[in-house]
């Protein structure tokens, strides 16, 4: 795995992705890299190509073209490892209703292949870290929607994965769930993980990102550092975005 | 499923990362297969149509029709039908009222009578019936009944009885007078004898029932857990969150697929010992007709039965799966497998009036058919080996291509995105 010359790990490195569905071309070749303890923002409309290229990051989807390596493995030839190297919590992601807190976490833990004494020492952590404890032992059917996706958040993380992909995690919570997410994520990046963050919310990604890349008609049309890119525009984050959206419309 | 089965192959094989990952793919399996079959036991739409629809329906069902059909019966023998005579010919109804055939009944428009089943049948006498009688012509009498009504064939039956016994009452006077004796008309007395054994007659019946039985719920009982663990995933947003853990498709697929096949042996399973049961202890208590029918099942037989069924219905799962796999939604799903019960219940309903493809090779080796002709092979006592074993390889062979169909769909971005 590769390091900047400040010592940061690489671990999410995409060149040149491609992806296209018969007509319609989803995305038009985009790259950029994330490092150890860093956050960084994916940020568009719907439709720009956000969740397409985290789907190809995740191997979910296989990239027409280009390459990408995920903590340090390619994520076509080696999809299974990178696969077992992320956490991942896709937009609208569901939860088992029929098992409990406990089995849901149990089973992701039990696909990513964890020794039954770890599973159950990361499942008492992870419950008290995301202040699940209590609620452990209810079907998940009887939880509000901030709790289920606090759940999701809990299976994603159960194996501790360096990378995690966060797609629209805070999309359709109230005001409370969704500020306990943003936590999470800054919780995330205190412990060093690798944070992909896809959102339309600029001030989500004011508050939570390091560095972002403006995602519109499937190309990357601004990346940097957030604090450089407003020095560079003069502009807030929500003018560069519109400016980058309405340029990509006219071309 | 061909490339998983050759990937443990290459396991025990001595290769460390080979034997690891078939390690891992049957703890994925076992994993998936568990978490599965616990939703299902918790879902009580899945336990309803597993255990409580096969465990109490079918034994109405089994027995409810027969006993409604010959309480039926009963009643039609037990009742002197009444019909209406038009013309007149008192010796005949004479003989109406001491044999008690029939109730006659004289009306004024006997047809419209018949229409409005005031009466059961019309018997039309021609004028001076009784004088052509006396001088030997032969005469005709009209019957009229109704074939839509059950009651009315009953009591066409009973006049063309009556009619019968007059005219043997006449030709034997005839006869008399010419002192010729009647049983010189019957130089040879046919008495027959059914050499068929209890356990003939009992596989016989089963025969007739049990087919029809495990093609219908070897589809129904792992009919919702299909829908629930594909379609149903992909509509509630946990399909994409399986599909970013490690597992294979292929693991993944045979997981979910064994516990769709668990749900629909185990229909099949609690089925065929409800209808067992309620045919040899309910049939003799509700039928009078089989009370000395001895219906039982053999072990062996039942044993290479249940090894059938299994295949069969692993077929079926593998099916069920792929249509669900492949659908958009829960309803979708279940558009697309509704005809697949039709397309196996429809030959299972075929097969007793087919019996002439039981002798053809090739009937062993066509998906759905094989079963239901090694189901009556079985249930007969007429096994054929040789037929078996070529229905148990054809089946296994269809299942496994079942299988590799919904892996091969689950691997497909167009058919996991596809909305």
């Amino acid at each position: 795995m590769s390091r900047t010359s400040n010592g940061m790990r690489l671990l999410v490195e995409a060149r040149n992705l491609q992806k296209r569905f018969r007509t319609y071309h989803a995305v038009r070749g985009v790259s950029f890299s994330c490092y150890a303890g860093e956050v960084f923002g994916l940020l568009g409309p719907n439709g720009a190509g956000k969740t397409t290229t985290i789907r190809m990051l995740t191997t979910i989807l296989r990239p027409t073209s280009g390459t990408a390596r995920v903590a340090g493995r390619d994520v076509v030839r080696e999809a299974e490892e990178v696969r077992g190297s992320i956490g991942v919590l896709p937009e609208n992601a569901g939860v088992y209703g029929r098992l409990t807190g406990r089995e849901v976490i149990r089973y992701a833990g039990q696909l990513y292949g964890l020794a039954p004494d770890v599973l159950e020492r990361r499942i008492v952590e992870i419950a008290d870290a995301l202040e699940l404890t209590e609620h452990l032992d209810r079907l998940t059917d009887t939880f509000s929607k901030g709790m289920k996706q606090k759940i999701n958040v809990a299976r994603a993380l159960i194996h501790d994965p360096p990378v995690v992909f966060l797609d629209e995690p805070t999309s359709g919570l109230d005001v409370i769930s969704a500020r306990s997410v943003r936590d999470f994520v800054l919780r995330f990046k205190a412990e060093g993980r690798c944070v992909i963050l896809s959102t339309h919310m600029m001030e989500e990604a004011e508050r939570l990102c390091d560095r972002v890349a403006i995602i519109a008609g499937g190309r990357i049309r601004a990346e940097g550092d957030l604090a450089a890119l407003k020095a560079e525009t003069g502009k807030d984050l929500e003018d560069i975005f519109m400016s980058m959206v309405e340029q990509s419309v006219v071309r | 499923m061909m490339r998983l089965a050759w990937s443990w192959v290459r396991g025990a094989g001595g290769n460390r990362t080979a034997q690891s990952r078939s390690h891992d793919t049957g703890a994925w399996i076992k994993a998936i297969y568990l978490k599965e079959t616990l939703e299902a036991f918790r879902d009580r739409r899945s336990l309803l149509v597993m255990i409580v629809l096969p465990a109490f329906i079918m034994p109405v069902v089994t027995l409810g029709i027969p006993y409604l059909e010959q309480r039926q019966q009963h009643q039609i023998s037990t009742t002197t039908p009444e019909v209406a005579i038009v013309g007149q010919a008192p010796n005949l109804v004479h003989l109406a009222y001491t044999s008690k055939l029939l109730t006659p009944v004289h009306t004024g428009d006997a047809a419209k009578a018949l229409r409005e089943r005031r009466v059961l049948a019309v018997l039309e006498i021609p004028p001076n019936f009784e004088q052509l009688v006396a001088r030997e012509a032969q005469v005709h009498v009209g019957v009229l009944y109704d074939t839509s009504n059950p009651e009315s064939v009953a009591a066409r039956a009973r006049v063309v009885d009556l009619i019968s016994r007059y005219s043997q009452e006449v030709v034997a006077r005839r006869l008399i007078v010419r002192h010729i004796n009647p049983k010189d008309l019957l130089p040879v007395v046919m008495d027959t004898r059914n050499v068929a054994t209890q356990r003939q007659l009992s596989g016989m019946l089963l025969a007739s029932l049990l087919p029809f039985f495990i093609a219908m719920w070897a589809v129904v009982g792992g009919m919702s857990l299909a829908v629930d663990e594909a379609a149903g995933e992909k509509e509630r947003g946990t399909l994409e969150s399986l599909l970013l853990t490690p597992p294979s498709r292929e693991a993944i697929v045979v997981g979910k697929f064994l516990s769709v096949l668990t749900a629909s042996v185990g229909a099949v399973v609690v089925v065929v010992i409800a209808m067992v049961i309620s045919l040899r202890w309910g049939y003799p208590y509700v039928l009078h007709t089989s009370q000395k029918l001895d219906v039982s099942l053999p072990v062996g037989t039942a044993g290479v039965m249940l090894a059938v069924a299994v295949l069969f219905a692993a077929l079926m799962s593998g099916v069920q799966l792929s249509l669900s796999i492949y659908a958009k939604s829960p309803r979708e799903a279940n558009q697309f497998i509704t005809p697949l019960y039709f397309l196996t219940v429809i030959p299972a309903l075929a097969v007793p009036y087919i019996t002439e493809w039981q002798q053809s090779t090739g009937t062993y080796v066509m998906p759905v058919l094989n079963s239901f002709f090694t189901f009556r092979e079985l249930l007969l006592g007429t096994t054929n080996w040789g037929h078996l074993a070529l229905a148990a390889v054809s089946s296994a062979f269809y299942a496994a291509l079942a299988v590799e169909s919904a892996i091969m769909l689950m691997s497909r971005e167009s058919v996991i995105f596809r909305t």
